[in-house]
């Protein structure tokens, strides 16, 4: 756990007080008091490199798994597939009419609609499966210019994301419209 | 409990009277000061007055490294307690019958 916390520090500040912080918590032990305490340090410090990069006018560059775009999107999809598995399943049941399956569903649909976090998990998925797609793609480089700080945005293309964040949106899309509709129907009645 | 929430300055009290290592500062902030700082605000306020030279740290000592005032510090110190001492002297004579 302590360890832990200290890799929450940036690489620089780690190798000077690491040690003596480790001490430190060795003697203190680690309440929940004192791991906030940590945490909240650890995000000034990566303020304070943050700003001390900038303004020594050296670049910074923000990326989220730049390396791995492929296995992102695995994930995306892993996201992804509950709720288009439980979308499908309920279209082909109520919509199409698929002979047997409305019977099948209809247990599933009916332990969901009761347990709220999993109905709650189900509509929230694709929004994260989206995010898990779209992120690898992404890429913030900030320089310290004449004008002040200049911010680029670099994006690339993946197949696979695409294909996720695609799913993604229009998943979400129905799923968005499905429960507007259905909240409009009963403020009708 | 010391009417400050400065940690930097709670750590120049603790060294003005001599070298201290981390656990060292924190029980006698603790003990004069009557509040108890996290070990990241303490390390956190320790960090920047070394980056600023008002304290040094000492030759390590069984895996703790103690700390002490430089003579920057001392005047870094004075300065932050002035206004402070201002402030208290004020207040007794306000509230003196």
């Amino acid at each position: 756990m302590r360890r832990l916390l200290i890799r929450l520090y940036p690489a620089r500040w780690r190798r000077r007080y690491a040690d003596e912080l480790i001490d430190l918590l060795d003697a203190t032990g680690v309440t929940p008091w004192i791991a906030v305490d940590v945490l909240r340090g650890a995000l000034v410090e990566h303020g304070r490199a943050w700003r001390s990069r900038v303004r020594e006018g050296s670049q910074m560059t923000f990326h989220f798994a730049w390396r791995h775009p492929g296995a992102w999107a695995l994930v995306g999809a892993l996201l992804l597939a509950p709720t288009l598995l439980f979308v499908a399943a309920s279209a082909l049941a109520h919509e199409v009419g698929a002979p047997g399956l409305a019977a099948a569903v209809e247990p599933a649909l009916d332990a969901v609609n009761a347990w709220r976090p999993l109905d709650l998990l189900l509509v929230v998925a694709p929004a994260v499966a989206v995010l898990a797609a779209v992120l690898p793609l992404l890429r913030l480089e900030l320089r310290a210019g004449e004008g002040g700080t200049e911010a680029i945005v670099a994006v690339r293309v993946r197949a696979a994301n695409v294909v996720v964040i695609l799913a993604g949106l229009a998943l979400g899309g129905f799923l968005l419209a499905h429960i507007v509709s259905e909240s409009v129907l009963q403020v009708g009645r | 409990m010391v009417g400050t929430n400065d940690p930097g300055l709670l750590v120049l009290i603790s060294l003005a009277s001599g070298p201290r290592h981390g656990h060292g500062i924190m029980l006698d902030i603790e003990r004069f000061g009557g509040t108890r700082l996290g070990p990241g605000t303490l390390y956190g306020a320790i960090a920047r007055l070394e980056a600023d030279g008002h304290i040094e740290p000492l030759p390590t000592e069984e895996r703790r490294r103690p700390y002490r005032l430089t003579e920057g510090g001392r005047g870094e110190l004075t300065r932050r307690l002035a206004p402070l001492r201002r402030a208290v002297e004020t207040a007794i004579e306000r509230v003196a019958p």
